[in-house]
């Protein structure tokens, strides 16, 4: 997974530039919609009639700024994955909450909620961003199945001696196809992945 | 030391965002001054040094790298707090590395901000400016 294709790093150079971007637009609505906020606190005694739904209006903006914060945090990671060093190793707390944050309309879709329980420390494995990202992805994609589904996606990350370890659940009542778990090996290699017919497990190999 | 004695400079090339920071800045009693590009902010540091600078890593022309170098080379006691990308936090690992005091990401949690600035004009006790 060294040898990222030249397509995939001229799109996530682009997708990196725009995402910067991104980041100012969304910097200059909270700020504006801050100001607001701030003008409206310091004339508080001013009464006038649309004053709650300004107020609501606001909060409003807060709120999906703040959203839309956090999806441009894991769309900017992912553009950077192909970046040089981020080729042959990474920090698998952080791409996991990347991956719960990409993931997380996907598996909304499907009708279930993902949840995910990472340590507060870094989790370094020799490994790639985006071969974390992809296999990562591809597995929760298989662990929600292929119809809708309302439950939980459990997903935990544990530290290991030579394997951190990303624990699936897939929601009750979802039963992947345990034939999809082969094609996740080779895409997780030189990482593994075992499946107990209740939860799947991948096997990142820890940087030494 | 009171808030509106504070000795702030912002520089930040995205004109809307920083011209609003500061007026939300001013509304706190922070009357900071501001700039858009590094060139500037090194002619405004020579007229007066800052505290703290805010300063924009991803700007045209001379990068917030590159004033911060050049900033620190000359005012070593100038306190500079990096703005970076979301997904950039090697650019901050990289901003401590030549002497950044802290990096912060866009978009901005003003309070954090202001504690930030804080925390770099009166560092608490037993940890001393770098």
């Amino acid at each position: 997974m060294s040898e990222i294709p030249k397509e995939a790093r001229f799109m996530g150079a682009v997708t990196a530039q725009n995402m910067h971007e991104m980041q100012n637009i969304l910097a200059i609505i909270r700020e504006s919609a801050g100001l607001m906020g701030d003008i409206l606190k310091v004339n508080s005694r001013v009464d006038f009639k649309h004053k709650p739904n300004m107020e609501r209006t606001l909060e409003n903006i807060t709120f999906q700024v703040d959203r839309g914060k956090g999806l441009l945090d894991a769309t900017s990671r992912l553009a950077h994955t192909p970046d040089a060093d981020l080729l042959e190793s990474c920090d698998l707390t952080a791409y996991s909450k990347t991956l719960a944050q990409l993931a997380d309309r996907y598996v909304r879709l499907k009708g279930a909620a993902l949840t995910l329980t990472a340590p507060p420390n870094a989790l370094p494995v020799s490994m790639g961003a985006l071969q974390v990202l992809m296999s990562g992805y591809r597995a929760l994609q298989w662990a929600v199945g292929t119809g809708t589904k309302e439950g939980v996606l459990r997903v935990d990350l544990a530290g290991g001696t030579d394997f951190h370890v990303l624990t699936i659940c897939p929601p009750d009542g979802v039963s992947p196809d345990p034939d999809g778990v082969t094609a996740l090996g080779a895409m997780l290699a030189p990482g593994r992945v075992e499946w107990d017919g209740s939860r799947l497990r991948l096997f990142f190999p820890v940087q030494s | 030391m009171d808030k509106n004695t504070w000795n702030i400079l912002l520089v930040d090339d995205e004109v809307d965002f920083i011209v609003t920071l500061a007026e939300r800045l001013e509304l706190r009693g922070v009357n900071p001054r501001v700039v858009h590009d590094g060139e500037s902010a090194l002619k405004a540091v020579a007229d007066n040094v800052p505290q703290v600078i805010v300063l924009d890593v991803m700007m045209p022309g001379m990068k917030g790298i590159e004033v911060l170098q050049k900033v620190k080379s000359e005012h070593p006691d100038v306190q500079v707090i990096l703005l970076t990308g979301q997904g950039k936090t090697r650019d901050g690992i990289e901003g401590m590395r030549h002497g950044a005091f802290a990096y912060l990401t866009k978009p901005l949690d003003l309070e954090e901000l202001i504690r930030t600035i804080n925390e770099a004009i009166n560092p608490p006790e037993g940890i001393p400016h770098v």
